[in-house]
């Protein structure tokens, strides 16, 4: 069931997407395209998942006409680019391989001794405030080059989720993954990023 | 009796309130016991928290004028269409 609320702006930016306002395709472009592209590449390598969202765009300007509003409009466009890269995964007949058989990351699992205890327990406590946390530029660039090592799965599951703040239903929709390997997903790039700012805190190295 | 090792298992179901009662209260009880778990799941929930705060937004802005450009074509070969038709 679909039943995110629209905001008044985006009421008036569906209004004007239908009226084919050019200003508004630019916002709504800058908007959306990035959760778009975290979209595309859980499916698709660079550039292909770059195409797709651009024709997505211009699929958009007559398809806007018959939306209805019974999703956002971020849900909504999420799903168009979904289904465009089922359709080109189907034609290419190319299946995503994700294994989602671990649930720990092996950096992480090789800390804990055979009793199941802590061998190498995590030393440092991190600033519990992102914000404290963002103030280090530093961090941030290395946050941006680590999310870019991600497995392409794990970092759209992750961007939608975190990032884009999707609701887990409407991630394993877009991304059509079941509600578990979703978890797994999340939970291994979660685990990356953990142990990237604990190095970085500790050496104060990327 | 619930390891570290497996706390660290479900540690990010346990964030996002994901896991049963009977899940949860084990997590709760061994959190109380041990500082390095709670360390961990602090720190686990710092670099989720980190993530949200951390700019999506950051398209690359030469793929983005692509996109106005198709954008901006096709809706003037639309225009172009309905004047053509009046």
């Amino acid at each position: 069931m679909e039943t995110e609320v629209q905001s008044e702006s985006e009421a008036s930016l569906i209004e004007d997407l239908k009226r084919r306002d050019s200003t508004a395709y630019q916002k709504a472009v800058r908007e959306y395209s990035p959760g778009m592209l975290a979209v595309a590449r859980f499916y698709l390598d660079h550039s292909s998942a770059e195409e797709i969202v651009q024709d997505c765009w211009v699929t958009v300007i007559d398809a806007v006409q018959k939306f209805e509003g019974r999703s956002g409009l971020k849900t909504w466009l999420h799903r168009i680019v979904a289904n465009r890269c089922k359709n080109r995964l189907r034609t290419a007949n190319r299946e995503v391989a994700t294994d989602f058989s671990e649930t720990l990351e092996p950096e992480l699992a090789n800390r804990f001794n055979s009793t199941g205890r802590w061998d190498l327990p995590p030393k440092l406590q991190f600033h519990e405030s992102a914000d404290t946390l963002m103030e280090n530029g530093a961090l941030s660039d290395c946050l941006d080059k680590h999310l870019s090592a991600l497995p392409e799965t794990q970092r759209s599951a992750l961007m939608l989720y975190e990032a884009h703040q999707h609701k887990s239903d409407d991630v394993c929709n877009i991304l059509d993954v079941s509600a578990s390997n979703l978890r797994v997903l999340l939970h291994r790039a979660r685990q990356k990023i953990f142990l990237m700012v604990e190095t970085f805190q500790e050496t104060g190295e990327c | 009796m619930l390891m570290c090792r497996d706390l660290a298992e479900i540690a990010s179901d346990y964030i996002d309130g994901e896991l049963n009662g009977r899940q949860n209260l084990s997590v709760k009880m061994h959190l109380m016991m041990c500082k390095d778990c709670r360390t961990f799941i602090g720190n686990l929930r710092a670099s989720s928290n980190l993530l949200s705060a951390h700019s999506s937004g950051k398209a690359d802005e030469e793929f983005l004028r692509r996109i106005d450009e198709r954008v901006a074509e096709a809706l003037s070969v639309r225009k172009n269409k309905g004047s053509d038709s009046e």
